[in-house]
């Protein structure tokens, strides 16, 4: 019966919440139910956030670029300015990892994926982004699912068990922590997604940005998940979440956020601010195997600085490693001009010795492989490339 | 507690069978390879073959025969028919760097290998587990017609890495391909 009875309250409480959220004005206010910090839950909430980000942040996932973590903080100044939470404090930083994602943790602090940055065409887009994951925050939304459990320890098992559903990710959580796994993996209730987009809407056009170019992003992202044939771990990985956002969007009213005033994109500016992170991204994703995604980053990054060796020797990598046989001319075309570049590169060296060794030409392959060790003596690869020409050796003294 | 007792000794003689040491040679037609199995370790029951002396989070040898074309977990990179022993290592390893369960990886070594007659690589890894443990991997590959054939060592700790390693190496020497094929 007692079971009965809680089973009762805690599905009565899911409905009174879910009528508040759908309720909600578009007001971008946040719960104005009591003050940051005064009650046990929310203190509960902050000390496991501030311990889970210690760990976090003694990992090796941070990216560390602190002109980029002021450029990203300046914009969450921008729109946080238009929230009527101002006593709580929001930063953002970069984790290195090439899938799609950003999450918030209750004590505002952001953290947004390189492979979600390197998506992106302007600021516009990382202010929709960004104005999400603020409204997660100032709308108190970890808070509310925390009280939708009866207990601390109802609600870590909770958030433990969805984790373990996901194998892939027992590290992962080992390092965000649960509150951030929550936010992070499985994203919060859709009612309390869909206050984000509405609030995080209103945030960025009162801010000056032009939500349409939101949907640009996450039909880029869409198109992606697809094209990949597979489904991502984390909340902006995964299609279904992503086209919840768009039909989000798509169902505000157009008139509620025109404002005549002038629209800010800052493309140009938000490609000189993340021209690392396009490059190091794109290294991440051909890592994973995706190539196209990866030279659709360093192909951005040379709109910008299209004379860098290290862009030209990517875009090689990604055609090379892809292993068909038609893109070999378009890698070979890549080395070069990074050879052109930057004769004292060694890498594009090496990597013209393997394309000429796998086609026979073996005088070519010789002149590359030299070349690469004259360069770098102590190369990681050396004893491959040391057996190349021991074969060399070999076959001419036969 | 007459019950209990019959239950503890009904699963203390279901342990004992789970842990007989096997030993002996594994030519096992579910596999394209011959291996020497050492004595004192046993074999779990995977798709792959997988034997080890304590429990595979302390010490672990698999053998795994696989079909170039078949995917990996996390990389979508494939093994290719022409592809250099190099390249094949490089693939190992991105698998590696993009399993989000391991961190801190490290590879100390990459460098060609024969295997037996075999033109491969051999790789030396370090890293740590989901929970925190460190782990090294001792990874041998080479790829023969379709199929890519992999032996690996893997260690909970150094200690016990160094402990095994000459019974890996002498399974290693024993490796025989049968047939390469599909699988």
């Amino acid at each position: 019966m007692i079971t009965r009875l809680c089973k009762f309250f805690f599905y009565l409480s899911c409905l009174l919440l879910s009528g508040l959220t759908t309720g909600c004005s578009t007001h971008p206010e946040p719960i104005a139910s009591d003050r940051l910090l005064t009650n046990a839950d929310e203190q509960f909430l902050w000390q496991k956030a501030e311990e889970e980000q210690r760990v976090l942040e003694s990992s090796d996932l941070i990216y560390p670029d602190e002109k980029l973590e002021a450029y990203l903080n300046d914009i969450v100044a921008k729109l946080q300015s238009q929230t009527a939470q101002s006593d709580l404090e929001i930063r953002v930083k970069v984790i290195k990892n090439a899938y799609l994602n950003a999450f918030a943790y209750p004590n505002g602090m952001i953290y947004i994926h390189t492979g979600l940055l390197a998506r992106m065409d302007n600021e516009a887009q990382l202010a929709a982004v960004l104005a999400h994951e603020i409204t997660h925050c100032t709308h108190r939304h970890a808070l509310r699912v925390f009280r939708h459990f009866k207990d601390r320890r109802s609600f870590l098992t909770g958030v433990q068990q969805a984790l373990m559903a996901n194998k892939g990710l027992q590290k992962l959580a080992q390092n965000i922590g649960l509150t951030g796994s929550l936010a992070a993996v499985s994203g919060y209730a859709r009612e309390l997604e869909a206050e984000a987009d509405r609030v995080g809407t209103e945030l960025m056009t009162r801010a000056g940005y032009n939500p349409k170019d939101a949907l640009s992003l996450f039909d880029h992202m869409i198109s992606e998940i697809e094209q990949a044939g597979s489904e991502e771990p984390f909340f902006f990985g995964n299609r279904a979440r992503v086209r919840e956002r768009i039909d989000n969007l798509q169902s505000l009213p157009a008139d509620r956020y025109s404002r005549p005033r002038p629209i800010i994109i800052n493309s140009e500016l938000f490609l000189a601010k993340l021209d690392q992170i396009f490059l190091d991204n794109a290294r991440l994703d051909i890592r994973l195997g995706r190539f196209q995604a990866a030279r659709r980053s360093v192909e951005k990054f040379l709109r910008i600085k299209p004379d860098n060796t290290r862009a030209h020797f990517l875009l090689g990598e990604s055609y090379r490693q892809q292993g068909q046989d038609s893109d070999i001319p378009k890698a070979l075309k890549s080395y070069n001009r990074a050879i052109t570049l930057d004769p004292n590169f060694a890498a594009p060296h090496k990597a013209l010795g393997l394309i000429h060794y796998k086609k026979g030409q073996r005088a070519l392959a010789k002149k590359f492989f030299e070349s690469c060790l004259q360069l770098s003596p102590n190369t990681p690869d050396k004893a491959y490339i040391k057996g190349y020409l021991r074969q060399f050796t070999l076959s001419e003294e036969g | 507690m007459k019950k209990i007792l019959w239950v503890t000794l009904f699963l203390l003689a279901a342990g004992c069978v789970a842990c007989t040491h096997n030993g002996g040679r594994s030519n096992s037609t579910a596999y394209s390879f011959a291996v020497d199995i050492p004595e004192g370790w046993r074999r779990i029951d995977r798709p792959y073959l997988l034997i080890t002396k304590e429990g595979p989070f302390l010490q672990n040898i698999m053998v795994q025969n696989r079909f170039i074309g078949r995917s990996f977990r996390y990389t979508k990179k494939k093994m290719q028919k022409k592809m250099l022993p190099e390249e094949a290592a490089q693939i190992i390893i991105d698998e590696y760097a993009s399993d989000q369960n391991i961190g801190n990886l490290k590879v100390l070594n990459n460098s060609p290998a024969d295997i037996n007659g075999h033109d491969g690589f051999k790789i030396l890894l370090t890293y740590l587990g989901p929970k925190g443990n460190e782990f090294h991997t001792l990874y041998y590959g080479f790829i023969k017609a379709d199929t890519f054939f992999n032996l690996r060592f893997t260690a909970g700790g150094r200690q016990n890495f160094q402990k095994d390693i000459e019974t890996f190496k002498r399974v290693l020497n024993s490796f025989q391909v049968i047939k390469a094929n599909k699988s």
